[in-house]
């Protein structure tokens, strides 16, 4: 609901609408919902919003049980889950029913409130986020002149998530996770928003549709294939920076310290059990694919891709599902980094390289400007 | 730097090379040695009572009853205490016991372990398998030349 | 200057005219066992004669402290060692009165007796005066009686409730004032190998004191092994102490103690069969502490382990073929082995060939994937630093200790086997961190492969008429009444020891194991203090620890 709303009030707020028509317009004009005034177009950015949601609800179902699996156990010369239907797809059903039909344990000690509303948070602020990802084939919920630092904005709401589920469990474990939890997002907040900047420097605006456009310019034409100015390729070193740091912000390996199994057993998600328990897992697979669409689109031209444009959300999610991959393959091969090492290499390291990224791509643009 | 690519490029050979070292049971059954020691399988026809399978026994997985005559009359086997150690059938003259290649069984409670001589005729665990013909290439190192035909139920 | 360097104590070999002069009038009577000198003194003199004997004739490893009850008296067996030649023993008993079990602690010589004293006084139930920590150890606080006295019911139900005067929500800092936090980590934890309590303050993520909380694996491995005949009912449990792989390690130790006490011959070719299969097993142990502890460092069940993992399951492969089982191989038999090597020979051989041929590709895969990651090494380096003399004191051996550049081994220090007579190097490692206990088994790995190719070589050379595998040995042995023998092998962990005392039967009269996992684990409060949390885990992972061995 809140997801809608928000689509639309920010859909009237954003004057510039450029170009192409959002998905709730769209969805009005289709289905002539929009001869019924402010109501009609209101339930017609409730479809859209539900079917966005429903979309990246779909992806984590399958990343989550199964895709993950999968793939782990390709790294590991394993079978993995193959019983349950063609190539084990069917596992995520059986999943859903374990994890939904388990009981749901909450400790005596638990501060309540925010123990059930923490599960929530961390699930919604990623689900939030997608609200003004363009993902091509004409689908975006809403195209706001601020839209990079709203992304930004409410992707951070998640460490307010995580940290609550750390105090609220009353658990040691839980509490020393949450506390990592913050201590990383806050260090790590800072490189990705500035390395976020660079960005917004070459394309001279905040509005994702405009960072998309501004990427389909060609960088180098050799003939038959003609190189695109994503902004991977004009400033790589950007993009490593904004990879290492979305890593550390979304909690993968090689900085998956507040979950840390190992150590503090789950951290922040110690305690949670059943429903609880699948809203956190989906929350941080949302937020993996929250952080690869954020690097999709201003990093690797959004849902540009040879083909016809109605392929473009085709190639957006293969793009998302690249960056999962590579979350997973960092998971096989890198050890993860100890607590004080993480805080080291994200204040003396990331902070500094970013800034010096700003800096430089300041005076260059300048330059050739 | 380069430490971690490596790392990474060695594990993504394996993820292409799309082998596996894992198999699937029970479609693929695992390959099991001729000496492998499964489950105890006990011959009455052989057996002469002399129940030193009952004093070797490390922690009494054997237990027999024999009448005023020496005439074996019980041959009880807590199959679900049994460790596998193969002493019974490294001390049994006659070769009346033998540990089969055979690991799959189970029982939904250890009272469903316990088996007496009659109940052994027919237990389920010994499926086909014909022990002396699994240990075929060690068959010297195993069965010493016992009399008559070798009758394993 | 002089240039010529007082000879360290430890260096001189001492003869036992000289131990007899060194103890002098403290000695009231001798009481030798067939691996060393005995001497009897009073429960009074113990840190004396101790200090002593480590200042003054070097024997600075306190092995093993087997306490028993006889029908009299308590006795307490301290059996030293040297690090640099642990041929040289010495025993010192200590009888204590049956009313009155009291005896000076000998904590403030070795730091290892600590843990050595708790378990006696545990399970045996001798006293130790000026123990700075006598509480019990294997069994829980609140059991009554010591399980291993002569008057101990066994039939009697223990009742072992929590202990009453605690309170389950009592604030748990160390002390009010402190801002320190206490955190249990295990008994159910996922990185503590089995079930590992360990009792951690922390301040912040610091780990400022551990306090390891073991038992939970008790099975009275030792009383298991008192209750069978030595032929044959001793030898399937050792396979059940380290548990993971390294069965054919251990019950070279009961195989070796045993045969010193029986007085039994070993063909030579049974003991190059012992030698191969217990590298093997080595190989297996190696394999799954390399996967295990990349499990810790990593943090998943990742690639690393299932490399390892992977690898060790070819081991498994060969030891099944070799002895019927995959990791409770009962294989050894007093005077021998059970068997020649699988038929046909040359199908075994070539199997095992194979293997190693394929190790050294595989060592440079784990060499790529783990020890050269950056990422691995900033982990590891200068983590759970073990100083040797650290290591020493707190009795630790075996990769750990030559991780921390202590150069022991008991297959070249006091050869056994046939490793006297093959080419291979004990590693070590100066670094004394984690790193260096990874690289030292990762090395080791490489020289068991040495040995077993070498091993090959003898087996597929050996004349087919002279293939003995088991020396005569009578169906029922009984030593001579009251023979003592301590004897160890290099086990996967470290030195892995048994006293037993025959009383004249088929059964031994007391078994002691003295286990390396043990006296490893208790170095940890030193590895770990004012180190970070995952650098506990990681400690913990580096020593290689199996809960089956640290319990017993």
């Amino acid at each position: 609901m809140s997801r809608g709303e928000t689509a639309e009030s920010l859909q009237i707020a954003g004057p510039l609408q450029v170009g192409e028509p959002l998905l709730p317009e769209r969805i009005s004009d289709i289905t002539g919902l929009g001869e019924f005034g402010v109501a009609g177009e209101l339930t017609a950015a409730f479809l859209a919003a539900f079917l966005v949601g429903n979309l990246m609800l779909a992806m984590t179902g399958v990343a989550g049980p199964w895709a993950k699996r999968k793939i782990t156990a390709a790294f590991t010369d394993r079978i993995a889950v193959n019983r349950a239907g063609p190539a084990g797809l069917f596992i995520i059903v059986a999943d859903a029913v374990r994890l939904l039909s388990k009981e749901n344990i909450i400790p005596e000690d638990a501060d309540r409130p925010a123990y059930d509303l923490a599960p929530i948070v961390v699930a919604s602020s990623a689900m939030l986020g997608f609200a003004v990802i363009p993902m091509g084939s004409g689908v975006q919920l809403a195209d706001p002149e601020v839209g990079l630092v709203f992304v930004f904005a409410v992707a951070g709401i998640a460490s307010l998530g995580l940290v609550m589920a750390g105090y609220a469990s009353a658990n040691k474990y839980s509490m020393l996770g949450g506390l990592r939890a913050v201590a990383q997002n806050v260090a790590y907040e800072i490189p990705l928003v500035v390395t976020g900047m660079s960005v917004v420097i070459f394309a001279g605006s905040l509005q994702m549709s405009t960072i998309v456009d501004a990427q389909t310019q060609t960088l180098l034409d050799l003939g038959i294939v003609s190189i695109p100015a994503w902004y991977a390729l004009v400033n790589p070193f950007a993009f490593v920076l904004f990879l290492v740091a979305n890593f550390a912000e979304v909690g993968r390996n090689p900085f998956d310290t507040p979950e840390a199994p190992t150590e503090i057993v789950a951290g922040y998600q110690t305690e949670y059990s059943s429903v609880y328990f699948v809203l956190i897992y989906l929350g941080e697979f949302l937020h993996i694919f929250l952080g690869g669409a954020i690097i999709a689109t201003i990093f690797l031209g959004g849902p540009a891709g040879p083909g016809p444009e109605q392929l473009g959300i085709v190639w957006f999610l293969i793009k998302i599902w690249g960056v999962f991959m590579l979350t997973q393959w960092l998971r096989s091969a890198v050890p993860r980094v100890r607590i004080d090492q993480l805080i080291e290499i994200g204040w003396k390291g990331l902070l500094v390289l970013s800034f010096a990224n700003l800096v430089l791509t300041a005076v260059i643009v300048g330059l050739i400007a | 730097m380069i430490g971690i690519l490596k790392s990474m490029a060695t594990t993504m050979k394996h993820a292409l090379d799309g082998s596996t070292f894992t198999v699937e049971y029970p479609e693929t059954a695992p390959d099991v040695s001729p000496r492998f020691r499964g489950v105890h399988k006990f011959s009455q026809e052989r057996c002469i009572w002399c129940r030193q399978c009952e004093n070797v026994c490390p922690n009494d997985t054997i237990q027999i009853v024999m009448d005023d005559k020496r005439n074996g009359e019980q041959y009880n086997l807590h199959i679900g205490q049994c460790i596998y150690c193969r002493l019974c059938e490294e001390v049994c003259p006659v070769d009346a016991i033998l540990l089969t290649q055979n690991f799959e069984f189970t029982g939904d409670t250890k009272n469903d372990l316990v088996y007496n001589k009659e109940q052994l005729k027919a237990v389920p665990w010994y499926k086909d398998i014909d022990p002396l013909e699994s240990r075929e290439p060690d068959r010297g190192a195993w069965i010493g030349d016992g009399e008559g035909e070798v009758d394993y139920q | 200057m002089s240039t010529e360097i007082e000879p360290r104590p430890q260096d001189v070999d001492v003869t036992e005219d000289e131990l007899e002069a060194l103890i002098g009038d403290r000695a009231i009577g001798r009481d030798d066992h067939l691996n060393a000198p005995g001497f009897v003194i009073n429960p009074d003199d113990v840190q004396d004669v101790l200090f002593d004997l480590r200042d003054e004739a070097g024997f600075d490893h306190l092995s093993c402290l087997t306490a028993q009850q006889y029908q009299d008296r308590y006795e307490s067996i301290y059996h030293l060692k040297k690090y640099v030649d642990p041929t040289q023993e010495v025993s010192i008993v200590v009888p204590t009165t049956l009313d009155q079990p009291v005896s000076q602690s000998a904590e403030p010589v070795f730091r290892t007796a600590d843990w050595h004293e708790r378990e006696a006084f545990d399970l045996v139930g001798i006293d130790y005066e000026g123990h700075p920590d006598p509480r019990r150890i294997l069994l829980p606080e609140t059991w009554q009686g010591h399980p291993l006295s002569n008057d101990y019911d066994q039939t009697k139900p223990q009742l072992v409730t929590l202990s009453e005067h605690e309170n389950p929500i009592q604030p748990d800092h160390v002390d009010s004032e402190s801002d320190t936090m206490f955190l249990n980590v295990g008994p159910h934890h996922p990185a503590t190998h089995g079930v590992l309590h360990i009792k951690a303050v922390l301040d912040g993520e610091t780990v400022l004191d551990v306090d390891p909380d073991v038992g939970y694996l008790h099975r009275c491995e030792e009383q298991m092994c008192q209750q069978g005949t030595y032929r044959h009912q001793i030898m399937p449990y050792p396979d059940r102490w380290d548990y993971v792989s390294s069965g054919l390690l251990n019950e070279w130790a009961y195989a070796r103690t045993a045969e010193d006490l029986a007085d039994i011959e070993v063909p030579e070719y049974a003991q190059v069969i012992r030698t191969m299969g217990a590298e093997l097993c080595r190989i297996a142990s190696h394999m799954l502490a390399l996967g295990t502890f990349a499990l810790d460092v990593y943090g998943d069940f990742t690639a690393v382990f299932q490399y390892a993992f992977r690898d060790r399951e070819v081991v498994q492969d060969i030891l099944e073929d070799l002895t019927g089982q995959r990791l409770m191989f009962n294989y050894f038999r007093l005077g021998g082995v059970a068997w020649d090597l699988p038929e046909p020979r040359e199908e075994f051989i070539a199997q095992t060939r194979d293997f190693l041929d394929e190790l050294p590709a595989k060592v440079d895969e784990y060499n790529d994937l783990i020890t050269s990651n950056e990422i691995f090494q900033i982990r590891c380096v200068d983590t759970g630093i073990l100083e040797p003399e650290v290591a020493k004191e707190y009795g630790c051996t075996g990769p750990v200790a030559r991780g921390s550049g202590v150069d022991i081994d008991l297959r070249r220090d006091d050869p056994y086997g046939y490793y006297e007579n093959l080419e291979w190097d004990v590693v070590t490692e100066d670094g004394c961190d984690n790193y260096s206990r990874v690289l030292v088994r990762m090395q080791e790995v490489e020289e068991s492969a040495k040995i077993i190719e070498q091993c090959l070589d003898l087996l597929e050379e050996w004349p087919e008429d002279e293939r003995e595998v088991q020396a005569n040995v009578p169906r029922t042995l009984k030593p001579d009444a009251d023979t003592e023998v301590y004897r160890a092998v290099e086990g996967a962990k470290g030195e892995l020891g048994i006293y037993i005392r025959s009383d004249g039967t088929d059964k031994p009269g007391r078994f002691k194991i003295r286990s390396p996992c043990f006296h490893n684990l208790s170095a940890l409060e030193q590895m770990v203090q004012g180190e970070y949390i995952p650098d506990l885990i990681a400690s913990l992972g580096s020593l290689d620890i199996v809960l089956g061995e640290v319990d017993r």
